[in-house]
């Protein structure tokens, strides 16, 4: 985060909370938004956001309500990512990661 | 007595011997005095019948007999009774048993012939009854003598000159009495000449009953076996229509007095039904009432109304005239029932309606029916739909009229950019009106049905997105909490409504970006009024457009449940490992990045009692979910705040940027707005809205220096020691950046954005299940498939750019067709 660096400053007001403080925080109810930790929110193959489902699961409709297990994404040795879909048709047809040439293998799915 | 021997009696009887029927039948009323008198006895089955009752009252009165049963004793009296008749006939009644004899009968000796001058006399006899009768003077003879006078001239063969006879002296008569009518006639009043007609006509009809009752026997005889010859009743009306028809001064005049009559009724006199009704019979009667009279009244009929609707269309007002028609028709179908010939129906009434109504179809319509619309009169209306139903086009007319209206006036709904604010409801009342209508005044036609729905389909496209976006909030509004009053079922109602609407729209994409914002909004806040309502306009919408349509929404819903799951994990993660952020009430929402609507990202600089459990947070969220990166959205969320006053402790209920502004006085009492931006890097614009909120809105919390409603660069803020409020827990409204173009750009340019998936993912389902489709019908599919408006060259820049992609190929042979590459 941007303010790391002001955290040891001001971590003394925290732990120093004494009631008669202005402004005491009781509760805070944060929002946050999940995506996959990919270098390139879209998939090279099929050239839909990684977010979404690829094109082919689109449209035949596949996503069910309790996410996208069907469209998850896969990251590659070498970092690269797409959509699981997309990359098991590619592989078929080249072991070989579309972006960088380097050889296919499975660095991790998301889940 | 037997059947056999009464027709034996009749038949022998001798016809110079005739007895009057009158009188035997005066007689045959008193039994009694018959059967003691017996005279006449046997010269018809009725008097023998009449007697043979009388018997038995006496077989009554003398038991002796009576031991002979009464049957035989009535035999026995009538026997002595009429002696004299038996002893001619020469038939013997055994009156005692054992005693046989035969009874013979013989033929008369000599026929029974006429005397000389029986044929002349006669004929003289009956000229001067029927002469009487027409004449309407006493008959010098009894009517019983005269009908048996005829039954003797037709028994002997004289029937023919006799009805020859008679026909000419009915001619003469009838001929007579036209001349006088048509001498006289001239000079009399029209209705006086019609009464005249009339009776004449009458009492001609009462003369013919009375002489055919006269020669009823030539009637049953002499006319039933030659068929070619009118019965004495028909060639009555034959004559008299004959001369009549002929003589066409008096039957114009009567038809003309006829018409004079029927226009007056028209015009609102009374006038004589039954001389109207009797004469109209007279026509009939003598079948001459079409040719004759029909054909003219019709066209006097047409003249009539084709000037009096001239004229009403410019007087009077469409309501009152369609008052007037009703009137009209109902008059002439009262004249229908009274008078006229039921044959005259179909063509009065469909000309009455041609003139009245057909002819002025266009001008009622664009005269009236957008003022009835508007003014949403509805018998009126229904009166217009019954009349207009009534002539050819009329419900077509009227339904294009209807359609017409609807386009014009919703288009002033739709249209108008300073009516955005009612334009939702405005339609909606207006559907409902028009529904109103088209229901109980348009007899729910079908056809008004569909042209009501093709006509909003029209009008609320006419203004591009911004139909769908008012409706998206419109439904946010009713969704949200805060909207008591109104129960479920109501809401339900509403929502219903509501997807009528939407399923006008075109660009329901539109529609899905802006819910979809407003969703957000609901969930994250827990604004929503009612989960249930939530998800039955959820289901709505996947019903009227698919699983497609709603999954993101869906999504959202499930995102929501999730984080709660997560929140319980993390609490008890957290207690178990005993971490030092337990006074730190700490919710997070987790939300998908592409459910929900996109975010502008912002840096703020956070205090470490916000950092610390976000880091705890983000470290616990990402072990369990790899692959995954938290973005962190301060510009949502919301925290609660224990302040200080003077006047005792609050809580406040705050926006994430507003208690970081606040919690800045913890440090310092009066700070400066540049202090403040550089403490908390918040957006400048932002926190100028930060700002206001809290210094200038209704719960002032910090003071401002100097004092004014706009936030300036040299500004200072101190915290309000002084504040009061007899409320615990305050919210903070923030103040909500009015929604600016840009805003409303950006959520368009999204769902434009959005567009292109969909066609791309609609052409590849397309093709993935056609395999090979030419472009024409690919191009027709992409148009029932997709749920917003698009144009024919932006889907060829789709396939264009799926051909680069390798999901499809044009075929070698035909350019026009294009492969599905697997």
């Amino acid at each position: 985060m941007a303010d790391d660096g002001e955290n040891s400053v001001d971590n003394k007001p925290t732990d120093d909370s004494k009631p008669e403080k202005m402004f005491t925080l009781k509760k805070w109810n944060a929002v946050a938004m999940w995506s996959w930790d990919v270098e390139c929110d879209i998939c090279a193959i099929c050239r839909v956001q990684v977010m979404d489902s690829c094109l082919r699961c689109q449209a035949e409709n596949k996503r069910d309500v309790l996410g996208r297990q069907d469209c998850v994404v896969v990251w590659g040795e070498c970092n690269h990512s797409f959509h699981h879909c997309c990359m098991s048709l590619w592989v078929k047809q080249n072991n070989r990661c579309p972006l960088c040439q380097q050889e296919w293998s499975i660095q991790r799915m998301g889940k | 007595m037997s059947a056999a021997k009464k027709y034996k009696l009749m038949d022998t009887t001798e016809l110079h011997d005739t007895e009057n029927i009158a009188s035997c039948l005066k007689k045959g009323d008193n039994g009694s005095s018959n059967a003691t008198t017996g005279s006449n006895l046997g010269r018809s089955a009725f008097a023998a019948q009449n007697m043979n009752s009388a018997a038995s009252t006496n077989g009554e009165r003398l038991p002796n007999f009576s031991k002979l049963g009464s049957h035989h004793g009535s035999d026995m009296r009538s026997a002595s009774t009429t002696s004299n008749l038996l002893n001619r006939m020469g038939a013997i009644h055994n009156t005692k048993p054992g005693d046989v004899k035969k009874i013979v009968i013989k033929n008369f000796k000599a026929k029974p012939t006429l005397p000389d001058n029986y044929s002349e006399d006669t004929y003289v006899k009956l000229e001067e009854a029927v002469i009487a009768i027409q004449l309407s003077k006493p008959i010098k003879y009894s009517l019983e003598e005269l009908y048996q006078a005829v039954v003797n001239m037709c028994s002997h063969k004289m029937d023919a000159q006799l009805y020859i006879k008679l026909m000419e002296l009915t001619e003469q008569h009838v001929k007579r009495n036209i001349k006088l009518k048509e001498l006289t006639g001239g000079s009399m009043d029209k209705l006086v000449l019609l009464e005249k007609i009339n009776n004449w006509w009458l009492s001609f009809c009462q003369q013919m009953i009375m002489i055919r009752s006269i020669f009823l026997y030539m009637d049953r005889t002499y006319v039933l076996q030659n068929s070619s010859i009118h019965s004495i009743w028909d060639m009555g009306l034959d004559l008299f229509r004959i001369h009549f028809a002929q003589n066409s001064v008096v039957q114009k005049r009567t038809v003309d007095g006829l018409l004079t009559l029927i226009e007056k009724e028209r015009q609102g006199s009374t006038v004589d039904r039954g001389l109207l009704k009797s004469l109209v019979r007279m026509l009939c009667d003598l079948q001459i009432y079409s040719s004759a009279f029909e054909e003219k009244f019709l066209d006097a009929t047409n003249q009539l109304y084709k000037a009096e609707s001239q004229r009403k269309m410019q007087e009077l007002e469409v309501p009152e005239y369609l008052q007037h028609v009703s009137k009209r028709l109902a008059e002439e179908n009262e004249r229908l029932l009274h008078y006229l010939d039921s044959s005259t129906k179909h063509p009065l009434i469909y000309n009455v309606e041609k003139e009245l109504l057909a002819e002025h179809l266009t001008t009622i319509l664009q005269k009236g029916l957008d003022s009835l619309l508007e003014d949403n009169r509805l018998n009126d209306l229904t009166l217009l739909y019954g009349l207009l139903s009534r002539v050819k086009n009329g419900t077509s007319e009227l339904c294009g009229n209807f359609n017409g209206y609807i386009k014009k006036k919703g288009r002033t709904i739709v249209i108008d950019p300073e009516k955005d604010k009612s334009m939702v409801q405005d339609l909606l009342d207006f559907k409902d009106k028009m529904d109103v209508i088209v229901r109980t005044c348009f007899e729910h036609n079908e056809k008004f049905t569909n042209s009501l729905r093709e006509a909003f389909e029209f009008f609320i496209n006419q203004r591009a997105n911004k139909p769908a976006e008012l409706i998206a909030k419109y439904v946010d509004m009713k969704l949200r909490s805060g909207n008591k009053g109104t129960t479920d079922e109501e809401l339900e109602k509403t929502l219903d409504k509501i997807m009528v609407l939407f399923r006008f729209i075109h660009g329901k994409d539109v529609f899905e970006a802006f819910y979809k914002k407003d969703l957000a909004k609901r969930l994250l806040v827990g604004k929503s009024a009612s989960v249930d309502s939530e998800k039955s306009m959820l289901s709505k919408l996947k019903q009227e457009c698919g699983g497609g349509f709603t999954s993101k929404l869906e999504g959202m819903f499930k995102d929501m449940e999730l984080s709660r799951d997560v929140n319980l994990a993390f609490r008890g993660h957290t207690l178990s490992n005993d971490r030092d952020v337990t006074n730190l009430d700490l919710t997070v929402s987790i939300l998908t990045m592409g459910y929900w609507p996109t975010y502008a990202p912002t840096e703020v600089t956070m205090p470490p009692q916000f950092i610390n459990p976000q880091q705890i947070f983000n470290k616990f969220y990402l072990e369990k979910h790899s692959g995954r990166k938290l973005q962190w959205q301060p510009t949502l969320g919301n925290c609660v705040l224990r302040a200080h006053f003077d006047a005792g402790p609050k809580e406040l209920m705050v926006s994430l940027f507003q208690a970081l502004v606040l919690l800045l006085f913890n440090d310092k009492p009066t700070l400066s707005y540049e202090e403040i931006l550089a403490a908390t890097n918040i957006e400048d614009g932002e926190l100028r809205r930060t700002l206001q909120s809290l210094a200038c809105g209704r719960a002032r919390v910090i003071t401002k220096t100097p004092k004014g409603r706009d936030i300036e660069d040299r500004d200072q803020f101190d915290f309000n020691n002084e504040f009061v409020n007899k409320l615990f827990r305050i919210k903070i409204n923030q103040i909500q950046m009015k929604e600016t173009n840009e805003e409303q750009k950006a959520t368009e340019e999204r769902v434009f954005q959005d567009r292109q998936y969909q066609i791309d993912a609609a052409i590849v389902r397309i093709m993935k299940m056609r395999k090979t489709l030419s472009h024409n019908l690919l191009i027709t599919e992409l148009f029932n498939q997709l749920t917003f408006p698009v144009k024919p060259a932006d889907l060829k820049k789709r396939i264009e750019s799926l051909i680069d992609r390798d999901y499809m190929e044009r075929d070698k042979d035909n350019q026009n067709q294009y492969n599905y590459v697997a």
